[in-house]
């Protein structure tokens, strides 16, 4: 991120809770829970109130959503509409899927989501926001490779396939 | 013809000076008698120009959220820079609302500074949830503020300025759980000036029709600026359609009456040049004209209606008009001077709005009795029929003249009266104004639900604060802002939004500013408080810009505020009255008025809950009192005036009495059936009262002549059933002011009608001999 001299690393969980629910729960370096439900977040930390916003405020959640949810269903549809999808690579090998989203607010913050996968197993995401920042995740199993001392580098480099 | 002529144009005349003059005033509170307690002097204020009642709520319907979402704030974007509204508010937070050069006074205006020294374990804790947010959904609302604002003084003074209830936020802006984009707009109008809010209407209307893809969605407004507009438009409306009505049912009647259309349209010169003299008047006496005054004028001055009927009716075969006129004028001349003297009554109350009636109804009935008198006596047809040969008008004098008198009628009718007003059910007067000119039901349900769920303020209440200084009201209002806090906890009440809220006192703006760090020392706790974190180390320089020009500002001043939109916000919570200031807290939701009440406790009168509806309510129980005081002077002088016009007491009674009687037997007749009196019952009352004078002088004047009997009774049919037709059509009418109005009059006509002939002494019957008239042959 440009605002920090060094990549931010937290860790937790991603849940689909069926329909437009998501919720991303944060466990390291902070307790955090952000839900998505109903076209609002709400953000919960331990000891303070709740805070709710709308998701149209938040774009890269917006995309997150949609991402998640339509590959999580296995909605191509949804995907489409949401994106322009661009995908490379073999269903039992690794393969790439790039989404840009079509929708010019949002793009105007999320610039593209790259999924890296391996046959039936996602293994990162990698989130590119306009402004220049990068937002890695690292999926399953390879969350536990996480690096004590990431770099955008190593970190593309995990993703798309030191095995 | 020259003198039709003449008199035509000098109407013409009066027609065009007073189209140049009149300037009505819509204003309700211009009517009202001058305030006497502080309670009703505010209430006057606020009634046209309290933030409450200023307040329109939109409601845009129709369309797919997020078409919805872009009216609205196409709307926003519309109406900001409007001259017309001081606040319009769709839910969206927007930081042009602070205005950019105003941003480094956050830290004086946000609490924070009260209890947080900006120091490096503040700043390391801030940092730490600023580091969490970022890599929370919050990010991207956060990043472009945080080199400037790291611990969120914006945020926090957002959080603080939007309605603590307000509705959900859908698309950025405000939704209502039946799929509306909400809105809240200010107008710069007053709430009670129906023509200024029509303009804002319409200025939003205007705006919003211009936006894309508003074809399909529904805009709907409530609020008591638009409620006025309404009630406005439908009184006229159907005042309109009912007038359309009984003027034709008028011309028919007149026509049957006396068969003859010069006569119809000659005699409605008097009435014309009455109204418009009147009006001419109160141009000349007053800047402007009320007006109330000139709804209340024209119903009383249906009593000058009468003069040209009376002479149409006396007219005789072959005589010319001057010469019946001639033989009524003494009458008609004591009857529009006691009018007039009654009146009088009216301008000595003091009150500006019956000022204005009685100037208008003095100069009405008095030109149109001498215009009767020796203008159209002149222009009437020579050729004419006289009444006095109709056959069924024979007959009914002749069941009129059989009719018992007894004596015991007054006696009967007084007791009658007496115990219905006993029994009568509900409280005499009604004190609520509202009452009279009610809102249709689902237009209250439909405002409810919006103020509901955007948490606007109550029209009803205001808690205020008086203190000599605009400073010292800042400086009360914050002290009291943790006891209005503790209330909003114990749910006493929703929100009470308090001036201090917008902008702190002065003093507590530089003790603030005290707790501001120097640059350097900022900048060591700053780095202190980054050690360990990943920002950038020069990330935060517009941050410690910030905090240096916040050091050395001048504190905010309401005057300067009041640029911004939030300063209007401010100023219409801020008041300056005859050498003191007023702080207007607004309050939404009141759950228990006492514990409210109770903030005025030990204040000594610095704090007070004002309600608005006890406040109206006195102020009408006032005016009615001045009303009820000049109609006690005004029956006084009628007495006196009718005894020494007839110069005697015998027969002044058999006037008077009957009129009393009738006007007592509406009154307890209207609260038997469970009518609450309100001031148009009275005025109302008082026309009914002109009318039956009327009946009860020509009555009782006897002049022995069997023909002139039939005339006298034809006019007063003719009258009677005029009046019947027009006031009657009214009773009908859905709107209780006009309803009010039409009921009382055509009760009070029948009344005074049947009385006055039941209680007039009984007529000479003798053989009608034209020449030889007895005017002294009466006997009781």
């Amino acid at each position: 991120m440009q605002v920090l001299d060094r990549p931010l690393v937290v860790s937790g969980e991603l849940a689909w809770l069926g329909g437009d629910q998501l919720q991303r729960r944060v466990d390291q370096p902070n307790q955090e829970t952000a839900t998505i439900a109903n076209g609002e977040v709400t953000q919960q930390r331990a000891g303070k109130p709740p805070r709710h916003f709308s998701l149209k405020r938040a774009p890269q959640l917006q995309v997150l959503l949609d991402s998640f949810v339509a590959l999580l269903s296995g909605d191509a549809g949804r995907l489409q509409q949401a994106f322009e999808i661009r995908y490379t690579g073999v269903a039992s090998g690794p393969w790439v899927l790039v989404l840009t989203p079509r929708d010019a607010a949002v793009a105007k913050s999320v610039a593209s989501i790259t999924i890296d996968g391996d046959g039936k197993q996602s293994r990162c995401m990698r989130m590119q926001e306009a402004d220049g920042d990068l937002a890695i995740d690292l999926l399953g199993p390879l969350a536990a490779k996480m690096p004590a001392q990431p770099t955008r580098e190593a970190l593309q480099a995990l993703c798309q396939g030191a095995r | 013809m020259v003198l039709l002529m003449a008199w035509l144009l000098v109407l013409a005349g009066l027609g065009w000076m007073v189209s140049q003059r009149l300037k009505v005033s819509t204003d309700l509170r211009s009517f009202m008698p001058a305030p006497t307690t502080p309670d009703q002097r505010l209430l006057m204020e606020q009634v046209g120009d309290g933030p409450g009642s200023r307040l329109l709520l939109l409601a845009i319907s129709g369309q797919s959220d997020v078409q919805l979402a872009a009216l609205s704030k196409g709307l926003v974007g519309a109406l900001r820079r409007d001259p017309r509204y001081t606040q319009v508010l769709n839910g969206s937070f927007d930081l042009a609302a602070l205005d950019p050069s105003l941003l480094p006074y956050r830290y004086l205006l946000s609490p924070t500074l009260d209890t947080q020294p900006l120091d490096k374990s503040y700043l390391a804790d801030q940092l730490q949830q600023r580091l969490d947010d970022l890599s929370s959904p919050a990010a991207s609302l956060l990043k472009g503020l945080l080199p400037r604002d790291p611990t969120l003084e914006m945020l926090k003074l957002a959080e603080r300025w939007t309605p603590k209830k307000s509705p959900e936020v859908r698309e950025g802006v405000w939704f209502s759980t039946q799929h509306e984009a909400l809105l809240l707009v200010q107008t710069s109008a007053a709430g009670f000036d129906p023509d200024a809010q029509q303009r804002a209407i319409d200025g939003i209307q205007h705006a919003f029709h211009a936006l894309p893809g508003s074809a399909g969605a529904k805009l709907e407004f409530s609020g008591p600026g638009y409620f006025s507009v309404v009630v406005g438009a439908q009184t006229r409306h159907q005042a309109d359609w009912i007038g359309r009505i009984s003027s034709v049912g008028f011309i028919v009647l007149m026509l049957l009456a006396y068969r003859s259309l010069s006569s119809l349209l000659l005699s409605a010169l008097p009435i014309a040049s009455a109204a418009l003299a009147g009006i001419a008047a109160l141009t000349v006496a007053f800047p402007e004209v009320h007006g109330i005054t000139l709804a209340f004028g024209f119903t009383l001055l249906g009593v000058a209606q009468e003069y040209p009927i009376r002479v149409l009716s006396h007219r005789r075969a072959g005589e010319d008009a001057v010469q019946s006129v001639r033989a009524l004028w003494p009458l008609l001349l004591t009857a529009i001077a006691s009018a007039c003297i009654a009146y009088l009554a009216f301008y000595a109350s003091g009150v500006n709005g019956l000022k204005q009636l009685a100037v208008f109804t003095i100069v009405g009935l008095l030109v149109a009795g001498f215009s009767t008198r020796y203008l159209l006596s002149h222009l009437l047809p020579v050729q004419v029929r006289d009444v006095a040969q109709m056959p069924w008008l024979e007959n009914a004098r002749a069941f009129v003249d059989r009719l018992p008198r007894p004596r015991w009628i007054p006696v009967v009718v007084a007791l009658l009266i007496v115990l219905m007003l006993a029994v009568a059910p509900g409280p005499f007067w009604q004190n609520d104004l509202a009452a009279l000119t009610p809102l249709p039901r689902d237009m209250l349900l439909h405002d409810a639900r919006l103020r509901e769920a955007l948490g606007a303020p109550d029209v009803r209440y205001l808690l205020v604060l008086q203190v000599p200084t605009e400073q010292g009201v800042l400086a009360l209002s914050e002290k009291l802002q943790p006891k209005v806090d503790a209330l909003v906890a114990q749910h006493a009440v929703d929100a009470l939004e308090l001036p201090s809220l917008y902008l702190p006192s002065i003093a507590t703006q530089r003790a603030r500013q005290q707790q501001l760090p120097d640059r350097s020392t900022l900048q060591r706790e700053l780095t202190q408080a980054m050690q360990g974190l990943p920002f950038r180390p020069d990330l935060f320089q517009p941050f410690l810009d910030d905090v240096e020009t916040a050091r050395s500002l001048t504190p905010l001043t309401p005057e300067r505020y009041a640029q911004t939109p939030l300063g209007q916000r401010l100023a219409a919570m801020l008041v300056q009255r005859d050498g003191h200031w007023l702080g207007l807290g607004t309050v939404s939701g009141v759950h228990d008025a006492a514990a409210l009440h109770a903030l005025g406790k030990d204040s000594e009168g610095s704090v007070r809950l004002l309600d608005l509806k006890a406040a109206s309510e006195s102020l009408v129980a006032a005016y009615r009192t001045r009303i009820l005081q000049a109609l006690l002077a005004a029956s006084l002088l009628l007495v006196l005036a009718i005894t020494l016009a007839l110069r005697s007491l015998r027969r002044a009674w058999h006037v008077l009495a009957p009129m009393t009687l009738a006007t007592f037997l509406v009154l307890a007749v209207e609260r038997i059936v469970g009518i609450e009196i309100s001031l148009f019952h009275l005025v109302a009352l008082i026309l009914a009262g002109g009318l039956g004078l009327h009946y009860a002088l020509f009555f009782e004047r006897d002049t022995g002549d069997v023909a002139e009997q039939r005339r006298t009774l034809h006019a007063t049919i003719v009258c009677v059933l005029s009046a019947l037709l027009v006031f009657g059509m009214l009773g009908w009418a859905t709107i209780p002011v006009l309803r009010a109005i039409g009921l009382t009059v055509s009760l009070g006509v029948a009344f005074h009608f049947c009385l006055s002939i039941l209680m007039a002494p009984h007529a000479i019957g003798r053989l009608s001999d034209p020449g030889a008239e007895d005017s002294h042959a009466r006997e009781d």
